[in-house]
């Protein structure tokens, strides 16, 4: 891959759309042969992790395991087809071994599994926990001298999860900059709409309350999303939490802010029409 | 002669049979965190939206919230999965509802490797040990819709914290509609007289196909349906191994500290040394995969059993 920062700002955003084009399809594809998995969180969080793993961060699929390499770790572990969709078309492992999700002998797990797969470092799932791992790592790299950013991903059910706030209120003890959760706030969860479960807002002044630093983005335009995740791995002396504005099931119009499309699998005609308007064959 | 096809999982079954009740018992609640739709207790929220408490992702507090809605008396169900019911909030189901002795009956789906599909963090495959282990709980696990049916009312007489274990999957019909369960019962849906399959939840329906294996070739097995682990039916297993001589448990749970360890140890108290072996998790977490695979991957399918069975017959003479 090219150093994204020989790109003009528009050669940037254009391979970067075009890669989360992939990355989606790998999504419903991944889903479709398993005939089991979560499509839903998985496409509402493709733009921004596209934009980690083919721009922002400091990675390098030929030594997975670099000391000083950026950390992800999907704490809503549920959306991993973006994950491993993300991986493979990176180069951490051959995409066709994509389509053996969820299927027995795979490294692909339903859900993600520390030490399988190059490029995972957590294990995740069980929702709360990944973000307390991504804390532990942000501890690791300050004690060890690194400089790496540690980028964690949460859902915004996910933050019903009273450890998360453990998470945050430590984090914020230790100052932690190198600490960034991304907050993929598509206002579902597995019942219906966040804000009906159980409230959360405004989660803006939760997190700021807690000493961490907050920022916004439309999770669904590259530009907004390349420039704040840009800004928040700036070291300020806070941890900083993105809130992702996104669309469940973005891309694939029958599946968007649609609670039934949180972990069901397409059929053979809706994995042809999604495909299709992903690729942008229809309109 | 095979088992005719589950009507539906048990996980499902079991809240039928709840949302029923609630037409006549109005003192009930019914409390979830985000999984509703997954353990069907939304049927229930829909029908009765005062007592239905949806707390969102927070197993932890919505076990600590079941101990004081039921502090003066009250009936609590609390659905979920066994994972985080059994791990996220075992110190609540240990200390505030079974340490008072609280009416919170626990309805925890995707038992053992029955949730296979979704991976370890989704199976529960430790559950057993960790509520057989505490005191004054009540564990049960039904294998087909009859006996999710009858745990539901199981649950809610027996005075105090009920543990009932579910899976994901419909699988098969194991018993008639009208029979009858009681808490330290157990059935025998196959009479044998070479050797006792001890079993619980799927593994019942495991061990009738493996009978019927086994009686192909002259092999005579008996099924004991242990869907009551805690308490046990001492007095079946006892009638049962005075025929058979030989025992074998199979559970989809790990080995250890499951119901394989329980009889066991029953046994040396006992002083019945009998041929004896256990199939279960050898110490292992399972994977990501279809059911029956896994089953087979982990030694847990039909074939197992009938293999194992035949080995501790010829261990007899
Ligand atoms: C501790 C825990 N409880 C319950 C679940 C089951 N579960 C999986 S996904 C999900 C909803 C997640 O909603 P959200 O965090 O908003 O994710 P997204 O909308 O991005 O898919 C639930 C309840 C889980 N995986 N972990
Ligand atoms: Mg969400």
């Amino acid at each position: 891959m090219t150093n994204p920062s020989a790109r003009s700002p528009e050669e940037r955003v254009a391979f970067l759309e075009a890669k989360a084009r992939d990355v989606r399809r790998a999504i419903v594809e991944m889903v479709h042969s398993a005939q089991s998995g979560h499509c839903g969180g998985s496409l509402s969080a493709a733009d921004f992790v596209t934009a980690l793993y083919f721009d922002l961060m400091d990675i390098d699929p030929a030594e997975p395991r670099k000391p000083d390499r950026d950390r992800f770790v999907l704490s809503k572990g549920h959306a991993c087809p973006v994950w491993y969709a993300a991986l493979a078309l990176r180069g951490y492992f051959p995409v066709e071994e994509l389509s053996t999700l969820r299927r027995n002998d795979s490294r692909l797990q339903g859900h993600p599994v520390a030490t399988y797969l190059p490029g995972v470092d957590a294990t995740s799932g069980s929702l709360g926990l990944g973000f307390g791992q991504a804390l532990g790592m942000a501890l690791d790299a300050r004690l060890s001298g690194r400089t790496n950013t540690v980028w964690a991903v949460l859902g915004d059910g996910e933050l019903d999860e009273g450890v998360v706030w453990e998470t945050a209120a430590q984090a914020a003890k230790y100052r932690l900059d190198n600490l960034v959760a991304i907050v993929d706030r598509n206002n579902l969860q597995n019942d219906g709409r966040a804000d009906d479960i159980l409230p959360m807002e405004p989660i803006d002044r939760k997190f700021e309350s807690f000493n961490w630093r907050v920022l916004e983005m439309d999770g669904h335009d590259m530009r907004q999303v390349l420039a704040t995740l840009e800004k928040a791995r700036e070291r300020t002396g806070k941890p900083t939490c993105v809130i992702a504005r996104t669309v469940k099931g973005k891309g694939v119009s029958f599946m968007e802010d649609k609670r039934e499309w949180h972990g069901k699998p397409p059929s053979d005609e809706e994995r042809r029409r999604a495909c299709e308007e992903i690729e942008g064959r229809t309109e | 002669m095979s088992l005719p096809p589950a009507k539906a999982p048990t996980r499902r079954a079991i809240m039928d049979r709840l949302v029923e009740a609630a037409r006549e018992d109005r003192s009930f609640v019914v409390l979830d965190s985000d999984i509703g739709y997954s353990t069907y207790s939304y049927l229930f929220g829909d029908a009765y939206p005062d007592r239905y408490f949806n707390l969102g992702i927070a197993e932890l507090g919505t076990m600590a919230a079941a101990a004081g809605l039921a502090a003066d008396g009250r009936t609590v169900f609390v659905c979920g999965y066994g994972v985080f019911l059994t791990m996220r909030a075992l110190e609540a189901v240990r200390s505030f509802v079974c340490y008072p002795r609280l009416n919170v009956k626990i309805f925890s789906s995707h038992a053992g490797v029955t949730a296979a599909i979704d991976g370890v963090t989704h199976q529960a495959t430790e559950d057993l040990a960790f509520m057989a282990t505490l005191p004054n709980m009540t564990v049960l696990a039904p294998c087909d819709s009859a006996s999710a049916r009858a745990a539901f009312d199981l649950a809610r007489n027996t005075p105090g914290p009920v543990f009932v274990r579910l899976m994901r999957d419909p699988l098969k019909e194991v018993y008639a509609p009208e029979t009858t369960f009681r808490v330290g019962g157990s059935h025998t849906p196959r009479r044998g007289d070479d050797v006792t399959i001890a079993c619980l939840g799927d593994m019942v329906i495991q061990a009738v196909e493996a009978a019927e294996l086994l009686a192909a070739e002259g092999i005579s097995a008996e099924v004991l349906d242990l869907y009551s682990l805690k308490p046990w039916d001492e007095a079946a297993l006892a009638k049962s191994l005075d025929r058979t001589g030989a025992l074998l448990v199979a559970e989809n749970h790990q080995r250890r500290n499951g119901l394989g360890y329980e009889l066991a140890a029953w046994c040396m108290r006992n002083g019945r040394s009998v041929p004896f072996a256990q199939l279960g998790l050898a110490d292992t977490f399972a994977e990501s995969g279809a059911y029956a695979k896994t089953l087979e991957k982990f030694g847990l399918d039909a074939a197992a059993i009938a293999r194992t069975a035949r080995d501790l017959v010829a261990r007899k003479n």
